[in-house]
């Protein structure tokens, strides 16, 4: 299991136990963290399931995939530290992460 | 119905289902496919990278040629990437900016319509929403009337449907196929991309002049976008206003619910009730399961739509009963799998969503708004789908 920190817009945290080989979407909703809708069920297409990855964890997460940048740019999300969490998958590297939460998900 | 669902506890076996019974009699996998109707399973295939569209017009289609097929038929890179040029015409932020307004405008139009004339087919209403949203999005808005458009994308694509095989039977289909697409291409394509080239919009037709595509394959790719906006979200409105029609709390419970409850509400009945039933997938290689989706090369599987929305293993108890609270109870996407999943998920799954949410606040807040005859449950072989026909709204003068 993968621990994983999900801060709110307004500062609250919330803890997920993730297994690993699913998403980083998946072990959210699974977990029921509030903040992350997945309209697309996890296919790269809706834009409602990002995270703000921690500038620590950037190197560990990586960047964005050639398919992840157009789907974020439609939603007029421009934080610099944006992903979309259905397109980050979890292995026992990013046991500690800590992401922030976008005020709403639109 | 397996004997958990049958026995169910809460609610003895409860059933809100109305187009399960006909499904069950007319559903045809396609010869040769095994059936997958778990969950699990379903969606690890649907999901796998390794399996192909496949299915009877699928068979059919050129690959070779991918500039002259639709996306809908294309996998891998291409296929993605064809999806992400167009990806924010179906974004939330694009559906709230940019689509309500045309679902509001048109939603106008019908209320003004439904209150002079006392009453209207409720499909005939549903249908003017669907096409006037659909056309937007593509770009086809130089056509003489929406209505005309619709009939003639509806022509091609039943001619396409209705294909069978032999050597007759093809020169027929490319006979009526010519024809069809021809009065399309003439009366509604043409001058669309006519216009785009002096002044490029914001929809699929305006990418696609952009990329230099053929003829043909803007023909394929306004008639997948175009054909499936329309005819699906068509059938889906009916379905649930007649499940509000009839069940007073439900109705009253979407009138007085924030916008996420009313949208709980529609999810719930669409995974209930799954315009598309059946999907077909070919394995090009093996493909590893560890919820049963496991596949040998070439096989061919039919995903059945029906079974894995109401497999109890992710809807808990009593899964035929229309339930709101069940997808965040069980913390599962809302439609399940109604619009598909995996790379070929439906594109334009929020936009129907929210014409169809559109549709009926409004509609159910009119004055004296009562349903006047339910509608009739047919089954259309070629889709293997529902269609709603015969109901028919009134309400109050305005």
């Amino acid at each position: 299991m993968v621990t994983v920190t999900f801060i709110t817009a307004d500062g609250r945290e919330q803890v997920a136990e993730i297994d690993e080989g699913i998403s980083l979407m998946e072990g959210a909703v699974g977990n029921g963290i509030d903040g992350i809708e997945a309209e697309c069920g996890g296919n790269c297409y809706c834009g409602t399931c990002r995270v703000y990855v921690e500038p620590d964890w950037q190197a560990v997460v990586g960047g964005q995939g050639e398919f992840e940048t157009p789907v974020i740019e439609t939603t007029g999300d421009e934080n610099p530290n944006v992903r979309l969490s259905c397109q980050i998958a979890v292995t026992d590297k990013l046991d500690g992460l800590v992401v922030r939460l976008p005020e709403n998900q639109t | 119905m397996n004997a958990t669902a049958a026995s169910c506890p809460v609610h003895e076996g409860r059933d809100d289902r109305k187009s399960a019974r006909l499904a069950a009699e007319n559903l045809k996998p396609h010869e040769g496919s095994r059936v997958v109707g778990t969950f699990g399973a379903a969606r690890e295939i649907l999901r796998s990278p390794k399996v192909r569209q496949a299915g009877a017009t699928a068979e059919m289609v050129d690959l070779s040629k991918p500039n002259e097929i639709s996306f809908f038929f294309l996998d891998g890179d291409l296929h993605r990437r064809r999806r992400a040029a167009v990806a924010g015409l179906f974004a939330p932020k694009t559906i709230v900016t940019r689509h309500h307004a045309v679902m509001n405008r048109t939603m106008d139009a019908i209320v003004a319509k439904l209150q002079k004339q006392g009453s209207a087919p409720l499909d005939e209403l549903s249908w003017q929403m669907a096409v006037d949203v659909a056309a937007d999005i593509v770009g086809l808005t130089n056509s003489d009337s929406n209505e005309n458009l619709a009939n003639r994308v509806k022509a091609v694509l039943d001619s396409s449907i209705e294909r069978k095989p032999g050597l007759l039977n093809n020169l027929i289909f490319t006979i009526k196929s010519v024809f069809r697409v021809g009065k399309f291409w003439k009366h509604d394509l043409l001058p669309a991309i006519e216009a785009r080239r002096i002044e490029p919009k914001d929809d699929v037709i305006s990418y696609m002049v952009k990329e230099n595509y053929s003829k043909k394959g803007m023909i394929m790719e306004c008639l997948s976008y175009g054909g499936a906006g329309m005819m699906t979200t068509r059938e889906f409105i009916v379905m649930c206003a007649w499940h509000m029609f009839e069940k007073p709390e439900l109705r009253e419970r979407f009138l007085t619910g924030s916008e996420e409850d009313q949208f709980a509400i529609l999810e719930e009945i669409l995974r209930l009730e799954p315009v598309a039933s059946l999907l077909h997938r070919r394995a090009e290689e093996k493909v590893e399961g560890a919820q049963g989706g496991e596949m040998a090369e070439g096989e061919v599987v039919c995903v059945n739509l029906r079974e894995a929305n109401t497999d109890e293993a992710i809807t808990g108890p009593c899964p035929y009963e229309l339930d709101p609270d069940r997808a965040k109870r069980m913390k599962v996407v809302g439609p399940y799998l109604s619009f598909g999943d995996g790379p070929h998920r439906c594109p334009g799954a929020q936009v129907a969503l929210h014409e169809t949410r559109i549709f009926l606040d409004r509609m159910f807040r009119l004055p004296g708004i009562r349903l006047m005859s339910e509608p009739e449950v047919i089954w259309n072989p070629q889709i293997q789908g529902y269609e709603l026909r015969g109901a028919v709204v009134a309400c109050d003068p305005a």
